[in-house]
């Protein structure tokens, strides 16, 4: 099976988002994840292409504060934010 | 639509409870303190124990990973140690027919104080690089002006009060004001999140309790208080909106493990 390049970085995305959520705890992760879905009809890796998506499930969830978990997600990415799209998706995401 | 329903309902119920628990302990003080004391030590058996499963339910649900994990395991041994505190002050009044302070029990509420402020402190760890001094500013104000009616008694202080007494009871609203200092800054992080009514209702909780430690100190130092006095409706409610806090937040992270998928394939 041959991966591209943007499925990689995608599914980085993706691990770097997980992170973020699980070290808040388990059912922080879940409930992003069923809000995704239920609003969205998406995953988390599909962020990838709309990180508005979960932009506006973390304000729903945590109001004001959501931009400092963007800025988590943000420093997981930060070694590849010279990357094209990984560097578009992170500033979507923090617009 | 269905959890902004779910969330007006959950607001009228809590009103509701509010109303009944202190038009009971109102009325049962018109019929005497012997009433009054029935009424309330029956109250805080429901009121304590809810607190205590409502917070072992989330406690097991997040597990003790992650910040939150670690916060709401800090949260439980808060409440625990409450619901000890008010048994032992259930076991003084039924035994002795009074209650002694201090007690054993202040030890018990006391030592909650740094759980609750460590459950705090690691729920807002995630979002801390949010918090500006002038967040800092505005909590620290609020609670250095909640400890004004402690320093007016304290001045106005009868010196033939036993000050070991004194200082037992002047620690509980010291220690409220300084767990509403983080309070008061979730309120200002998650404003028009769904979690900001945990943490609103934390702050009148905390509000309530204050009111209430002053009220206390003040009756404990002329001797009038006794179980099921006025100043008790505080201590109740207190409880209560913290329960409703926790009971909010556990509709917000339900335990979706069980939960079907929809569409197999979606997962492919």
């Amino acid at each position: 099976m041959d991966v591209t390049t943007d499925q990689i970085k995608k599914a980085l995305v993706a691990v770097s988002i997980e992170h973020v959520l699980f070290d808040m705890g388990t059912p922080v992760f879940d409930e992003v994840t069923r809000a995704l879905h239920d609003k969205y009809n998406c995953y988390i890796p599909d962020c990838f292409d709309h990180p508005e998506y979960l932009k506006e499930v973390l304000k729903e969830l945590y109001g004001n504060s959501y931009k400092n978990i963007v800025k988590s997600v943000h420093k997981q990415l930060d070694e590849f934010a010279d990357q094209q799209p990984i560097e578009e998706f992170l500033k979507a995401i923090s617009e | 639509m269905q959890n902004n329903l779910e969330h007006y309902d959950l607001k009228k119920i809590l009103l509701y409870t509010i109303v009944f628990t202190g038009v009971s302990l109102v009325a049962a003080n018109l019929f005497g303190k012997d009433v009054a004391s029935t009424v309330s030590l029956s109250l805080y058996v429901p009121v304590t124990m809810a607190l205590v499963i409502l917070s072992i339910i989330l406690s097991k649900r997040f597990g003790i990973r992650g910040d939150h994990g670690k916060a709401w395991f800090m949260f439980s041994i808060f409440a625990v140690l409450w619901f000890i505190a008010e048994r032992v002050a259930l076991y003084y009044n039924l035994k002795l027919g009074e209650e002694p302070f201090p007690s054993e029990a202040d030890a018990f509420w006391l030592a909650g104080y740094p759980f609750l402020f460590a459950f705090m402190i690691l729920y807002l760890r995630p979002v801390k690089n949010s918090i500006t001094k002038k967040m800092l500013f505005i909590a620290l104000a609020i609670s250095i002006a909640s400890l004004a009616p402690i320093l007016y008694i304290t001045q106005h202080q009868n010196m033939d009060v036993d000050w070991s007494e004194f200082a037992i009871a002047v620690a509980y609203p010291i220690g409220d004001a300084i767990i509403l200092i983080p309070a008061i800054i979730g309120v200002m992080l998650f404003f028009r999140g769904k979690v900001n009514f945990l943490w609103s209702l934390m702050c009148i909780a905390i509000i309530a309790e204050m009111i209430a430690d002053t009220g206390f100190l003040i009756v404990s130092m002329d001797n009038s208080y006794y179980e099921g006095h006025p100043v008790d409706i505080f201590f109740i409610w207190y409880y209560i909106i913290f329960s409703f806090g926790v009971y909010h937040h556990i509709t917000i992270f339900r335990d979706r493990r069980k939960d079907p998928y929809k569409n197999i394939q979606e997962l492919r």
